[in-house]
């Protein structure tokens, strides 16, 4: 598609027969870094759960961390699981990719807008899920300085 | 494709195409007293008597809207300022329009979206003072569109007429289903949609018991013996008409008991077997003779996996088109009501799709399914955060 930034008055994005982009029914279809089946299979250094099945969508980040060539700590893996739409799975592949070989710094600044971005643009109601990856990353960055905190 | 979404919108039925296209060039304006208008209005006045004839009822009890909404925002409006009550599980247009404009006490239904009673404890409770607490109205669906649950519309209204309430039922998802005939039922207002009959959408009907309490909707003309403003919709009339005898002439609903639903249960039986914690939200079961749920519908959750996700990956992978009950597909951001009230679990909620079928479905249709959902499901659940067969709760888990 030419245009698939381009979104209709209702909020849908126009020029597909899909109401996401077709770079968003890829991820959808092909999600990039998922873990399929039990988290214990994946070593990890930390991780982060936000949302809960109550309210919607719920997603877990787990990041492995490295240091650079300049001793920077940087995510060198990302694995993620979630109970969610569409959007939720795509976005959350898109941001997998985006994070990995950032440092925590700079992959806490990944903004919501670069993911839709990165995705081709989402419908406007859809922007909440592709939030809750973004804030299950940060939770995990998070996890990962308490944890080494004191070290 | 393969269409399981006849609950949401049916495709046009070729005899309403072509009744259409020829109402297109009808030129006179339907309440003009020329006779283009005289030829117009007989078209409209055929297409009532059709209408009349699939429920029951007699031409004049037929009040064309502009669809099913705008009937049940109709009823609501005529009890403005009363006590009215209505089913946990009414169409939004029912029960946002009632919270709106009437006093509204909400009936609780059982885990199969049944009304047992309308007289709920706070109801009997007041016993002594009745006439302050019971209610003009009570609105009770015929049919659920989510769930397919059938109520006991001739009890329930029955047990309306004897505590002086009149009775309205939201017959929308039932029409052409089952069987209907409003002097049985005893019903005094029935709301009637054409698209999901085969009809164009925009048009729909609201019977109108003779005698019972009217006040119009919308005002400021003399159109439907001055029940409803507007220049009549001949084109949409003519149409819903011809859907309406067609449902007639055909029999849809002995074609829908003979082959529609065992082909629905057969996928609720396969669904049950292949797909890992599946659970099935249409009751299937018979009472006797009577129908427990619409033989067209079947809505299944697969725990641990979301409905969104579920219904996309159908479309995209198997071209196969369904529905789901979501909180993420719903517009609103909450998940279904329906199954919010009578599962009461928003896990169930939002891991719900509905297959709904038509009479063209098929044994291929079904095949099709089978072949992608049971993959898909276990996909969603091998990535899910939730554990399928034993959830984590909310108060063991979030915040780890």
């Amino acid at each position: 598609m030419a245009n698939n930034k381009k979104t209709a008055a209702n909020g849908f994005l126009a020029g597909t027969d899909w109401v996401y982009t077709d770079l968003v029914k890829e991820h959808f279809l092909n999600p990039r870094n998922f873990l399929m089946g039990d988290e214990t299979k994946y070593p990890h250094d930390a991780e982060g759960i936000v949302g809960n099945p109550i309210c919607g969508d719920q997603m877990l980040m787990m990041i492995r961390v490295g240091k650079d060539g300049e001793k920077q700590e940087v995510i060198t893996d990302v694995k993620w699981k979630t109970y969610g739409c569409a959007s939720a799975i795509a976005s959350t592949s898109a941001l997998s990719e985006l994070a990995k070989g950032r440092t925590l710094d700079e992959a806490l600044n990944i903004s919501a807008e670069e993911i839709e971005e990165y995705l081709g643009g989402l419908p406007k109601h859809k922007f909440h899920c592709s939030v809750l990856g973004h804030e299950a990353l940060a939770s995990a960055i998070s996890d990962y300085r308490k944890k080494h905190a004191t070290k | 494709m393969i269409y399981l979404d006849y609950s949401a919108t049916s495709p046009l039925l070729p005899c309403a195409k072509k009744a259409m296209i020829t109402a297109m060039d009808l030129v006179g304006n339907p309440s003009a007293l020329h006779t283009p208008g005289h030829l117009a209005m007989n078209k409209i006045e055929e297409a009532r008597e059709e209408i009349a004839k699939l429920i029951g009822a007699k031409p004049e009890e037929i009040l064309f809207t502009s669809g099913g909404s705008e009937s049940n925002n109709t009823v609501t409006n005529i009890f403005a300022g009363e006590k009215v009550a209505v089913s946990a599980i009414e169409h939004p247009s029912l029960l946002e329009s009632a919270r709106l404009r009437c006093e509204t006490t909400i009936l609780p239904v059982d885990d199969t979206g049944m009304v047992h009673t309308i007289f709920s404890s706070d109801l009997r409770n007041n016993n002594n003072r009745q006439s302050e607490t019971r209610p003009s109205l009570v609105s009770i669906m015929l049919a659920n569109n989510e769930i397919g649950t059938i109520n006991d519309i001739k009890k329930l209204a029955a047990e309306a007429h004897a505590a002086g309430a009149l009775f309205h039922t939201d017959a929308t998802q039932a029409l052409g289903k089952i069987a209907i005939d409003v002097k049985e039922l005893d019903v005094d207002y029935m709301t009637l949609s054409s698209h999901k009959i085969g009809g164009p959408v925009g048009i729909g009907a609201l019977y109108i018991k003779q005698g019972a309490k009217f006040k119009p909707f919308i005002v400021g003309g003399h159109q439907e013996r001055s029940r409803r403003a507007g220049t009549y919709q001949t084109v949409n009339i003519a149409g819903f008409g011809a859907a309406a005898r067609y449902t007639r002439k055909q029999n849809l609903p002995n074609i829908y008991l003979k082959k529609i639903m065992p082909l629905r249960n057969q996928l609720a039986a396969e669904i049950l077997k292949k797909v890992p914690y599946s659970s099935v939200n249409t009751p299937l079961k018979k009472n006797g003779a009577s129908l427990l749920a619409l033989p067209n519908i079947l809505n299944c959750s697969f725990e641990a996996a979301e409905g969104e996700s579920i219904q996309l990956y159908l479309d995209a992978e198997g071209d196969i088109i369904t529905s789901t009950g979501s909180a993420c597909a719903s517009g609103d951001g909450k998940p279904s009501h329906v199954i919010m009230a009578t599962k009461n679990d928003a896990e169930v909620a939002h891991s719900s799709v509905r297959f709904s079928f038509g009479p063209e479905s098929s044994k291929e249709d079904i095949d099709a399914v089978m072949n992608y959902l049971p993959n898909i499901v276990k996909r969603l659940q091998g990535i899910s955060t939730l554990t399928a067969g034993k959830i984590r709760k909310e108060d063991s888990y979030y915040g780890k």
